[in-house]
């Protein structure tokens, strides 16, 4: 399953955290730092996939933002980075081009686009057009 | 793209952003701080779309790495809102800040079920999700038995029974009693009928948690996995929107092969043949494409794939063309698929008949071992050491031995530990022994252990 997910900038700015596992505040930010510290200096030619504790991180880079899904040791490795770059496709669409700063002023919004996405650390949906449909359904409602 | 009625959040946000520095931004963050708490004190006299407002200031504050502590209550309570707009900050917010042992979380099961239990459609989704998000035990124990009802309900759009199945797999993960066997051993052979791939995609989550703890009781439910796989594998009635780059759901013909491999064997030959038919196509149909992701997709597929074959010990020509696959892997230049290449190797190595075969592509592996990428190192090590018998064990100490001179520090230690194994394991004679052990080993060790 996916522990957590951490959208973060080349400073290490968190701009999405979700965890899927209880973690104290104090516990998620040491997270975040040594999630940051471990993908930012990872050489662009080696692999996407890095251990991290007991488990592993799932990262890839798009601009200045790293995507990082920390999952089980045992998960499908190919699978979760599909999956990221699913998620960025899905932002990308909502967005209209998506860059940061979208992300910045829009984060609660891209809450609502993951948790339509993701659920209980899991895969919920994979079909761009429901997942757009369904942020279109809600937004009537707002 | 502006935020809908909430101006007061957008000129906060560019408020912090114009901050020239770290104190500047605690100084209007505290501010903004202090605002809220007297707001909250207050509470009477605030609206649900003014609480609304500050709950979203204090998530985005949180995000910057703050503590809100304060705030809790005030997010919690939001779930009681009457309204949508309102209610889903609540919810959304509370999954952000609390976590399953939170006590405010317990007060708030109660306006939890009777959202799931009631008859608006979002603000079950808004619960189910909240549950499948951060819900503990006590969730469980309260709320099993509604969830159950809403993912075996025919009633519910495929959006609720999605949500139903992930929100029951958190309750199960956090209290295996709650599905009851005896009740779900034909439920959960129905529920792989499911035409709607959203719902099959988080089905079969719900199905891989469940066999992988009792295999016995959903024996049924084997030949349901393989029809799933034709399906998908022959692109047979999936909806463009279910395609990943052309290939049918990736993810659920990984899901499903994961849980095919809890099946401690398959008896029905003619199920037996079905699977292997599927798994032969991939195996030898996974072509390398242009496009990463595709490319990626289709080897998550075959990964997944090699690792069934493996599990299911299938004949001797299978197990080579794995083999054969895998040795063309580790020499590609993605790094990715080198990795997983060297990986899915040493995994090979359970198997009897594959040490031999494996052991043709010694000189790959070898090169592995030097290879920049610390990750691919590590899994070319694994590999050599788990590879090393009688045979070839003077060739491979010597090389690990030669590589410790120049090894970075990371690896040294391993390197060191499992050479100093191997060389007492398979020495072929004393003297070589004593030679490489005693000589090369001891002066490179005590340069480590002088660090």
């Amino acid at each position: 399953m996916i522990r957590f997910i951490l959208l973060q900038n080349r400073q290490g700015k968190t701009r999405l955290a979700k965890y899927y596992i209880p973690l104290e505040d104090s516990e998620k930010h040491k997270v975040e730092y040594e999630v940051h510290r471990l993908v930012v200096n990872r050489d662009p030619k080696h692999t996407n996939f890095v251990e991290f504790r007991t488990h592993k991180v799932i990262y890839r880079r798009y601009a200045g933002l790293f995507f990082s899904m920390c999952v089980d040791i045992t998960d499908n490795e190919l699978a979760y980075l599909e999956c990221i770059h699913l998620f960025v496709e899905i932002l990308d669409h909502f967005f209209s081009n998506v860059c940061e700063l979208d992300l910045v002023f829009n984060f609660h919004k891209v809450y609502l686009i993951l948790d339509e996405f993701i659920l209980a650390g899991e895969i919920q949906e994979t079909s761009k057009r429901a997942i757009i449909e369904r942020m279109g359904e809600l937004e009537k409602q707002e | 793209m502006a935020l809908t009625g909430m101006r007061g959040l957008s000129v906060f946000i560019s408020d912090v952003r114009n901050c020239q520095n770290k104190e500047q931004e605690r100084l209007r963050v505290d501010k903004e701080l202090g605002n809220i708490r007297t707001r909250f004190k207050n509470e009477k006299a605030l609206t649900h779309y003014e609480k609304k407002k500050y709950v979203w200031k204090m998530l985005y504050i949180y995000m910057l790495g703050y503590d809100v502590d304060f705030g809790h209550m005030e997010a919690v309570s939001l779930i009681s809102a009457p309204k949508y707009p309102e209610k889903q900050v609540g919810y959304i917010v509370t999954s952000c800040l609390l976590t399953e042992n939170h006590e405010f979380l317990r007060m708030a099961i109660n306006t939890v079920r009777n959202d799931i239990i009631g008859r608006n459609e979002t603000f079950q989704c808004l619960a189910l999700t909240m549950v499948g998000n951060i819900g503990g035990k006590e969730f469980s124990e309260s709320l099993a038995t509604d969830v159950q009802k809403l993912l075996l309900s025919s009633s519910c759009r495929p959006l609720v029974r999605k949500k139903a199945a992930l929100c029951l797999l958190r309750l199960y993960r956090k209290n295996p009693d709650v599905i009851n066997i005896d009740g779900w051993y034909d439920r959960m052979s129905q529920l792989l009928d499911e035409r709607d791939l959203g719902v099959l995609t988080s089905v079969m989550s719900l199905f891989v948690a469940l066999v992988s703890n009792n295999v016995e009781a959903y024996w049924n439910c084997l030949p349901k996995c393989v029809k799933i796989l034709e399906r998908l594998g022959r692109n047979q009635d999936v909806p463009q929107e279910y395609t990943y780059y052309g290939i049918p759901s990736p993810w659920i013909q990984v899901k499903t092969m994961r849980a095919l491999q809890y099946f401690p064997t398959i008896e029905d030959p003619n199920t037996r043949r079905a699977l292997f038919e599927v798994l032969q196509h991939i195996l030898m149909g996974t072509d390398v494409v242009k496009n990463v992701n595709k490319n990626n997709a289709a080897h998550a597929i075959l990964f997944e794939a090699l690792a069934l074959v493996v599990h299911l010990d299938a004949e001797k020509e299978m197990m080579s063309q794995c083999v054969a696959l895998l040795g063309k892997f580790i020499a590609v230049r993605e790094p990715n698929i080198r990795y997983l290449g060297l990986e899915n190797m040493t995994r090979l190595l359970l198997v009897s008949d594959a040490q031999d075969i494996i052991k043709r592509h010694q000189a790959q592996i070898i090169i592995s071992l030097k290879d920049p990428d610390i990750s691919i190192r590590r899994r070319a090590l694994d590999l050599l050491y788990g590879m090393c018998d009688v045979t070839n064990a003077k060739d491979i100490v010597e090389e690990l031995l030669q590589y410790l001179n120049t090894a970075d520090l990371a690896m040294r230690e391993e390197l060191a530990l499992k050479a100093a194994i191997l060389a007492e394991k398979f020495a072929p004679d004393l003297s070589w022994y004593s030679y490489q052990f005693l000589h090369q080993f001891h002066i490179i060790c005590s340069d480590i252990f002088q660090m």
